[in-house]
């Protein structure tokens, strides 16, 4: 069997997820917002830079609205890596994030966590790192699903790091 | 029959397969999908993958995966998962809630998008709000720039103007004179307009003569009137008040504003300004005031977008204007919690209503009038006055305009610091003083004079605040920070000339 690795998008609803799933695997973006429930399994064989092919298995969860852990616990088994989504003009998907980051951690201990901004197409980069910076709120990558912007560089450092 | 019916068509909806430790599929009954014995699970769907994390070891264990999303080319189905491992085997048991799930779906689906969308909108406020400030804050900045350089220009022609002029001369310095005043009133209209909207206009209740405020536009449209042949004409009911309680600078700008627009818009005929009591309560009364032309009037089809922002209607008659007037006009009237009216009739004329409510109150003693006359005082010939200025144009202007007049020395000072070292070797009789200055500011400097001196000479100079920004809180922090008056730029040369008289006969009384 071949090299493969489940990685989970988490967060609130409405940050994106779903649109950095379907930009990451399919390079396809749709302005329409549309709810997932449950969770959407996709595979996507990702070349490693030594030459060995990866398939990482992208888990993209219903989004939660008060904690991440609402999320399903069975959808966390076995994962590998976990993407916490916030949206970069909805404080509300991060103000809290430092709790759930919390729970992961002390919860999934061998998990790699990775957290990303996404919509950066709706702000000012410059202005949202201060303001990021100013309350203190961690984050790995600031991106954005519908320009593309930092997506599949992301996913692919992500790939690389959990290989090693 | 009717529940053997439903549990029959429950059956149709589940589907049990039976998977070896490596994900060989090992038995399937193939009622939801269509898969072969033999073949690996691996391959129908990324979802199986979670298996291998699953049997790392062969005790017994089972998980249920509710809401998994198994799509195909042609359809999709959403079923809960449960997956018992047993032994070697791995019994996966799938149940098709696809009907039950894209029911909740659509509740969810609305349920965030409201949500959403406020946030989004929220968003959009937030931006427009940011971007408002921005505007304000620039409007602010280029009104400063503005107005350094059109406080020569104006100020230079007034020069200009009293020196000995061709007949060709004298009539390009009118048109510079005409253009540069009305970029001066365009700056003011960007300047209130900018005000209004961002909620810092202020208004300043002020006890003042009211008959004066209404004499003085009829000195001015009256001459206008003679120049384009018109009639104008004044009335004042005699019930109103000597002293009334308001915001005068306000109230001014708005008959003034009205009365430009009747005489822009009116060539033959009549104007006429008249000013009645409606009631009077307490110390509160209601005035109207009506202004009535018999120019080209307005479309009726334009009447209700006369007080918007940028409306022009006669572009082709090509008469000068921001098309800020009449709004800012009907937005200082709602600050002034007043009401105003227009009726129109194309080709006959427009009548403006307009009713404010302003206060009074009895009193023996009058206020003083905003232009008392002061002279200097005859003890001197001429009187040393010290400008602090860094703009060149302006130390030019002001030098020019002063040492014209005859009866005063000008110093130049650049900025504070070279203020003070003046002070302290010569004595002045009135200091200009910019505000905006580098090293010590117009504020520091004046702070400096009134505090470190025991001498009286120097702390209790007279000593007038000079500066392009002219709003109110500027006003006041130049009278808290110790100085006597202001004077705006750009300044006309006989408002100067009385500004500084009047402070230097004052300090002679004193």
């Amino acid at each position: 069997m071949k090299l493969s690795k489940k990685v989970v998008l988490l967060g609130h609803f409405g940050v994106g997820k779903t649109s950095l799933f379907k930009r990451f695997i399919d390079n396809e973006f749709s302005e329409e917002y549309k709810v997932t429930l449950g969770v959407q399994i996709k595979k996507k064989v990702i070349q490693l830079p030594d030459g060995r092919e990866l398939s990482m298995i992208i888990w993209d969860t219903e989004g939660h609205s008060k904690s991440v852990e609402d999320t399903r616990k069975s959808y966390l088994l076995g994962s590998h890596a976990f993407i916490y989504v916030f949206d970069v003009t909805r404080e509300d998907t991060y103000k809290h994030m430092d709790k759930d980051l919390e729970y992961l951690k002390n919860t999934y201990t061998n998990v790699t966590t990775k957290v990303i901004g996404n919509k950066l197409d709706l702000v000012s980069e410059k202005i949202i790192i201060k303001e990021l910076k100013e309350h203190n709120t961690p984050f790995d990558c600031l991106t954005s699903a519908k320009t593309n912007k930092n997506v599949q560089k992301f996913f692919l450092e992500l790939a690389e790091e959990i290989t090693k | 029959m009717k529940d053997k019916q439903h549990l029959l068509q429950f059956n149709q909806k589940i589907q049990l397969t039976i998977v070896s430790f490596d994900g060989i599929i090992k038995e399937t009954d193939n009622k939801l999908f269509d898969w072969k014995t033999g073949s690996s699970i691996y391959d129908t769907h990324p979802f199986f993958y979670i298996i291998e994390s699953l049997t790392n070891d062969s005790s017994t264990k089972e998980f249920s995966f509710p809401c998994i999303h198994f799509k195909n080319n042609t359809s999709e189905k959403l079923c809960d998962v449960s997956i018992k491992i047993k032994h070697s085997e791995i019994a996966i048991i799938f149940y098709d809630y696809t009907e039950k799930y894209k029911e909740l779906n659509q509740i969810a689906q609305q349920r965030n998008e409201s949500f959403l969308k406020s946030k989004a909108l929220a968003l959009k406020n937030k931006y427009l709000l940011e971007k408002e400030e921005f505007k304000n804050s620039f409007i602010a900045n280029i009104n400063h720039e503005i107005r350094t350089p059109l406080t020569s220009i104006i100020g230079f022609v007034e020069v200009l103007e009293k020196t000995k002029l061709s007949f060709e001369q004298e009539e390009l310095t009118r048109i510079i004179k005409r253009d540069s005043q009305h970029l001066h009133t365009l700056v003011d209209d960007m300047i209130d307009i900018s005000k209004i909207e961002s909620g810092q206009l202020k208004i300043v209740e002020e006890r003042f003569v009211f008959s004066d405020l209404i004499a003085g536009l009829n000195e001015s449209y009256s001459r206008l009137a003679d120049e384009k042949n018109l009639q104008f004409e004044t009335y004042i009911d005699s019930n109103i008040q000597e002293y009334l309680i308001g915001d005068r600078m306000r109230i001014y700008q708005i008959l003034n504003n009205l009365l430009n627009n009747a005489f822009k818009f009116t060539e033959e005929g009549k104007i006429s300004l008249s000013v009645t009591k409606n009631y009077q309560r307490t110390n509160k009364l209601s005035i109207n005031f009506k202004i009535e032309d018999t120019g080209i009037g307005i479309l009726e089809e334009h009447q209700p977008h006369v007080f918007d922002r940028f409306t022009r209607f006669n572009e082709e008659k090509q008469i000068s204007g921001t098309g800020l007037g009449l709004a800012i006009v009907k937005n200082l009237i709602d600050t002034l919690n007043g009401e105003i009216k227009m009726t129109s009739q194309p080709e006959k004329g427009t009548i403006f209503n307009i009713k404010l409510p302003l206060k009074f109150e009895i009193t023996k003693s009058a206020p003083e009038r905003k232009k008392k006359k002061y002279t200097l005082p005859e003890n001197k010939k001429k009187f040393r006055i010290l400008l602090v200025e860094d703009e060149e144009t302006t130390q030019y202007l002001v030098m020019k305009t002063l040492i014209t007049h005859g009866s005063f020395y000008v110093d130049v000072a650049i900025h504070g610091e070279e203020a003070i070292h003046y002070i302290e070797r010569r004595n002045y009789d009135l200091i200009l003083m910019d505000l905006k200055m580098t090293k010590v500011d117009g504020y520091q400097a004046t702070h400096m004079i009134r505090n470190n001196y025991g001498d009286k000479v120097i702390s209790e100079v007279p000593i007038v605040g000079f500066t392009a920004n002219t709003n109110a809180t500027e006003r006041d922090k130049c009278l808290k920070s110790g100085m006597d008056d202001f004077i705006n730029k750009p300044f006309k040369r006989e408002d100067l000339i009385y500004i500084i008289t009047k402070q230097i006969a004052k300090k002679a009384a004193d």
